[in-house]
Parts: structure tokens; sequence; C-alpha cells
């Protein structure tokens, strides 16, 4: 059976925005943890 | 006149060559060979019963599951694992990187070979393989398709590649004319390969786009290209360190100490081309994850199957990479690479068998001829590949 | 502008207007309409006679309709018949079902076929051609509804599915199995008229059937239509495969190739003289050198 109803296909996109925050902030950490090797001995 | 003659006793000097070098080199009952010669004199017979009674007669596939592991692994995962040659290609050729120089040859002869034999192994998979050059010579152009896409680039790629690999071959067989010719045609032929690696690496993914219905909803995505083409970058990579840590162990009497050295320096640097590209790939996961409001689809053993793949063999090896790197241990990467490799091999095989129906009540297994003939390919490729490096400049840096 | 000039332009724009103007009335003869069959499964009394008939008219497995008792079982068509019939026990008595190929206004087994072996043709019929095809079953990995089936222990295997008998209906002739048909339970016509049809089956007995038409839009229509009286999840059929035609799921890939095949070797190739560059300034200046 076919309904008609409205769906909102942007649904998530507020998470998905609060998610790359999330991803820019750890991507300089760990751009950061990567680019300072710890001294040597 | 002259010209000619010269060029026809080239010509026949290098077959008196060839020959001679066809001849075996070293010792006959290595481990290797005692394991690998019967599987592929196991897999020729089977081969032949393959091309003689039809692929029902060797394999497992049914009417639901018409692709198994000849696709699944041989050409999906070997493509993947293939991916190597062009981040070295572009690191070396297109930034410059002297670093990484020492081992692009080794790369492309790899990539080159995974080319051949694992594409190549998608002949075997065809019903009808005489028709293979149908959509080649133009007489039955499929446009509209993606895997006519994929053949073409698959083609074309392994044309690229040998022009990479051509130097080695020349300098081999002591033609320096034809060497001086194919080196300059390098960046051409690396800036067209990397085009091309690019293309076809997202169309394996591309592949299964129409096969909406058939694949577990946590593993569908319209963005599988993308996945595929991110996930090419690590994948080459781990097979890097894991071909290299063999290479130098087996082969050490062809590779200096010095370059043993270095080696240790360019596992470094893709340990951390590893961990970031695998890192970037989770949060796409993520993306999809939330865009396509999946979390009801967690709580089943689909779910905790993707919850393996996602962060026991994306998660975990990529914060194993950037610990290594951070600690400069080599052997933690190269225990992340192995991680990385089988999360690769879950990833694809998920995709193309595993979650492909996944309610299917008659699941397909691949039978044991399937991976005899697997193994036969890789074995074989293997071969190739010993003979090749012990007898061309392939691990010796040269300019 | 002088006599011998206007002419010559004349003549030029007519001749530049003429090919264009065949183009379009070739356009205007191309437009066959897309046949198709309306299944009325309320109609069907599970009797066979279409597996008989389509078995017969492509030199297929004949079954034994009398004594085979295939209806106690589901069955999906094979590499040995096209069509099967099966029966489904629902809340309004026995319903039999005859599946086939649909043949989608938009295929998605043409759309993967790389070598166009299988083939929409313009009367509307998805045909399969041995001559081009090499067997890599991406059709069959497409198909949505597992439509195509292959020959797995044969040296030289085909690919088996309805064809709705195009060699019939190119001599004006209706598929067999419609012909077959001994309750008018298929239909056989343009997709248009067997909309009509069906449409106004359901508008003069609403209690009868079900209000959908499955094929009016599923997988971007399909060719052959069903009616049904019960909801279609119950016999046999997906409903949640979108109306979107399959081909469509791979058009933003197709269309990207190019774009990266333009625009990738170009970025690459700057990329490179960049470095360059920059090798040749800090050279020059000492830039990096500590």
């Amino acid at each position: 059976m076919e309904f008609y109803y409205y769906v909102n296909i942007f649904e998530t996109k507020g998470l998905e925005y609060v998610l790359l925050i999330c991803f820019l902030v750890l991507f300089i950490l760990l751009v950061r943890y990567l680019s300072t090797p710890e001294k040597k001995e | 006149m002259n010209n000619t003659t010269a060029i026809t006793s080239d010509f026949k000097r290098f077959i008196r060559f060839f020959l001679q070098e066809l001849k075996p080199k070293g010792k006959w009952l290595t481990p290797f060979n005692i394991i690998s010669i019967p599987v592929i004199l196991l897999g020729t017979i089977i081969l032949f019963i393959r091309f003689t009674q039809g692929l029902g007669s060797v394999t497992n596939l049914s009417q639901e599951f018409p692709w198994g592991f000849w696709i699944g692994f041989d050409v999906v995962i070997g493509v993947a694992f293939a991916g190597g040659a062009y981040i070295i290609t572009f690191v070396v050729y297109v930034m410059k990187v002297e670093k990484y120089h020492s081992i692009v040859r080794v790369t492309v002869l790899n990539g080159l070979l995974a080319y051949i034999f694992y594409a190549g192994a998608l002949v075997l998979d065809l019903g009808r393989p005489w028709h293979i050059i149908n959509p080649i010579i133009g007489n039955s152009f499929g446009y509209n398709s993606v895997l006519f896409l994929v053949a073409w680039h698959f083609l074309l790629y392994m044309l690229a590649e040998f022009v990479e690999f051509s130097p080695v071959i020349a300098q081999w067989a002591q033609l320096e004319k034809v060497r001086k010719f194919v080196s300059a045609l390098t960046l051409g032929a690396v800036i067209f390969g990397i085009t091309l690696s690019m293309l076809h690496q997202s169309g394996l993914g591309a592949l299964f786009l129409m096969a909406k219905p058939k694949i577990h909803p946590l593993w569908y995505s319209e963005f599988i290209p993308i996945l595929f083409f991110v996930s090419s970058i690590f994948a080459g990579l781990s097979m890097i360190i894991f071909e290299g840590t063999i290479s130098h162990k087996v082969f050490r009497n062809l590779i200096g100490e010095k370059s043993q050295h270095s080696f240790e320096e360019i596992i470094l640097g893709m340990a951390k081309g590893a961990a970031i590209s695998m890192f970037v790939y989770y949060f796409f996961k993520a993306l999809i994850f939330i865009h396509e409001q999946q979390w009801e689809l967690i709580n089943d053993f689909w779910g905790y199957w993707y919850l393996v793949e996602v962060i026991g063999f994306v998660l975990i090896p990529c914060f194993m990479f950037a610990y290594a790197v951070k600690t400069r241990n080599t052997t933690i990467i190269r225990l992340a690479a192995i991680i990385t490799l089988i999360g690769i091999i879950l990833n694809r095989l998920n995709i193309s068998v595993i979650a492909f129906k996944w309610d299917a009540v008659n699941k397909y297994y691949p039978s044991w001829e399937e991976i005899i003939v697997t193994l036969m390919v890789v074995f074989t490729e293997i071969w190739v590949f010993r003979w090749i490096v012990t007898r061309m400049p392939v691990f010796s840096k040269q300019h | 502008m002088d006599r011998r000039n206007f002419l010559k332009t004349t003549a030029a724009v007519c001749a530049a207007t003429l090919p264009f103007k065949n183009i379009k009335a070739e356009e205007t003869e191309m437009k066959t309409e897309f046949s198709g069959v309306l299944v009325d499964t309320t109609r069907c009394i599970g009797c066979r006679s279409c597996e008989v008939a389509c078995s017969k008219e492509h030199d297929l497995y004949v079954p034994d309709i009398k004594n085979d008792s295939a209806l106690e079982s589901l069955r999906t068509t094979s590499e040995k018949q096209w069509t099967v019939v099966n029966r489904f026990e629902t809340e309004k008595g026995e319903v039999f079902v005859k599946r086939q190929c649909l043949h989608c206004w938009q295929p998605a087994c043409t759309a993967a076929c790389l070598t166009n072996a299988m083939y929409k043709t313009k009367e509307g019929p998805v045909t399969w051609d041995g001559d081009k095809c090499m067997g890599c079953r991406y059709c069959m990995v497409s198909c949505p509804f597992d439509i195509p089936k292959f020959e797995y222990n044969e040296w030289n295997p085909k690919i088996q599915k309805c064809n709705m008998c195009f060699e019939r209906l190119q001599q004006g002739k209706k598929p067999a199995c419609v012909e077959a048909c001994p309750t008018d339970a298929l239909m056989f016509g343009s997709k248009r008229q067997l909309m009509e049809v069906a449409r106004h089956r359901v508008y003069n007995y609403p209690d009868k059937y079900v209000h959908k038409i499955y094929g009016e839009h599923d997988v971007g229509g399909t060719g052959w239509l069903y009616l049904s009286a019960i909801p279609f999840e119950q016999i046999g059929f997906s409903t949640d495969l979108g109306t979107t035609p399959y081909p469509e799921y791979t058009k933003e890939f197709l269309f990207s190739v190019p774009l990266v095949l333009f625009s990738i070797p170009a970025f690459l190739l700057g990329l490179n003289l960049l470095t360059n560059r920059k090798n040749e300034l800090s050279e020059k200046q000492g830039w990096k050198n500590e």
C-alpha cells in the first residue's frame, strides 16, 4: 500500500555536523600526536 | 639495412639471454616449493574440470550467490591489496619524496603482478570467457555498465604499471636505448595510473550499488565507492609493510644492509599514512551510520559483526599504528598491518559474500576447490615474483 | 549581401536543418510503446498451462503438471523453467501467483551488462544474446528479483530468463503463456492499456482487490503488472524495493568517471610542477636548510 507522508531526509544533519566537529578536533590531536615523536633515550 | 641486422642480432641475443635466464636458480627443495608445487598441480586439475564440466562442478556458487570466493577474494581483495603501487608512485614521482624511492620498483612489480593474477582470476570465473574480448574490441560496448569501466581500467592500468616497470626489464635485458625511452614515459604513466586507480578501486565498490536490496543495510551505502577508495589507501600501505617485511627476510642477500636500515624509516612513514587514512575512514563509516540512522540495526548478530569489523579491525589498528609511530616500534606496526589486512578481507567479503543475502536459507561458503584455486593463484604469483626479483634489478635503487 | 551569397547561405541552412528534421521524424517512429502483461492473481486457478506452454515454446524442461505436485513447495524460476506458478494459503483462500521476468522499464540487468548481451528491446522485452555474453553474472547480482539464472553445470553456460516470447511478438503473436491461459488471468497489451484495465478493475471492485498495482511504480515501473486480493508481501513479492529505477543507483558514479579523468591528471601534473618549483627555490635561497 502506498502512503503519502512527509519524510525529512535531512533529519540527521545536525548530528552529522556535531560528528564533523568532533572529527576535526580529534584529527588535529592525532596529527599533533604523530608529528612529535618521543625523544630517543 | 644495417639497422635491421643490428635489431635482429639484438633480438636474437635477447632470446638467448631470456632462455638462459629461464633456468631455475638456487635450491629446489625449499619449504615454499614443497607446499606450492602440489597446490599448483592440484589447482590445474581443478581448473581443467571447471572448464569442461562447468562452474558448478567445482564451486559452491548458486543462483542466489552468483559471485563467490573467486570474485570476492581474488579480484576484490587482491586489487585492494595492490593499491600500494599507486600510493608509492604518487609520493615518489608526483610529490618527489626521495625517502621512498628504494621501494618503488618492488611495489610497482607487486602491483603489476597482483593485477595480472588477481584481476586475471576473473577469467576463471567467467562462464563464457572466450567472449571476454567483446567489450574491448568494440563490437558490443556496454558503456552503461560499471563492470565495463572496471574491466577497461584494469586493462589500461596494467599497461601503465608495465610502462612504469619496463625500465627495470630494459636494464635487465641490457637494452640501453629502450630503457631511456621508457624511463621518459614514467611520469605520464604514473599520473595516468593514479587516476585509473582512483576510479577502479572505487569502481569495485560501485559494482555493488545495484545490489541494494541484497546487501545488509549496515554495509550497503551509496558511498561504497568512496569507502572502497579510502580503504584501498591503508590496505595498500599495510600490504607494502607486510610484503616488505617478508621480502627483507627472504631476499636478505639481494638487499643491502643500508636499505635494511632505511626500510625501518619507510615503515614508520607508511604507518603514519595508514593511521591518518584509517582515522578518516572510521569517521566516514560513522557519518554514514548516523546519516542512515542505523542504530536500530546494531543490536543483533549483524550489528555486532559490523562493530567487530569497524572497531576491531579499523579503529584499533589505527591506534596501534599511531602508538607505534610515536614509540618507533616496528613490531607493533607489522602487527597492526596484519590486523588491517584481515580487516580489509573482512570488509570486502562482508559486502560480496557474507552480508550479501544475509538472510538467505542456504548461505554460500567456498568449496575446498575454490580455496585451492585461490591458493594456486597466489602461489603462482609468488613464483613469478621470485623469478623476477632474483634476475632483474628490482631491489637496487638505480637512476 | 549579394544574390549568390544569399543562395549559398540558404542552401547551407537548409542542409543543416535537413538531417535534424530526419532525426526528429525517426524519433517519432521509434516511439514504439512497451508491451507488457497484466496478471490478475484473483483469476488464476493454478492449472500451470502457462508453464507447459513456455517450456514447449523455448525447448526447456516441460513439467509433468498432473503428477509432480510442484505446487506443494515454493519454487523460483530456474535455468530449466522461465516461469513457475506458486500457491499461497492466505486469509482469502488459495492464491496462485505466476512468476517470471518482470521486464522492467529501466532494467538493472541491462545496465549491468558490459557486453549489451542483456538488451532492452524497444518493444519491451528484455532479451539475452549468447554471442555477446561473457558469463560474468553481474546481471544476476544486480537484478532485484533474482530472475536471470545461470547454467552452472555446462561448459558453455547460458543465462536463462523469460524473454516475453520476443520471437512471437515479432510475428504479431502474443506470448505463449498468455495464449495458453484458460481463465484470462493474463492479458497482453501496452502498459498504458494495461494500466487502464487494471485501474478499472480496482475501482469497480474496491473490496475484491488491494489498492495497489504491483509494477506500476516499483523499481521505476515494470512491463508486467500484478493485481491481487491480498497484500503483495503475503504472496511472495518484495514491496520494499523502492520506486527508483535501479540503473540510477550507478548514475552518479558513472558520471563522475569522466570528471575524475578530466581533473585528476591535471591536478597531479600541477602538484608535480609545484614541487619542482619549490625544490628550485629552496636550493637557490637555502630556504629549508637548517
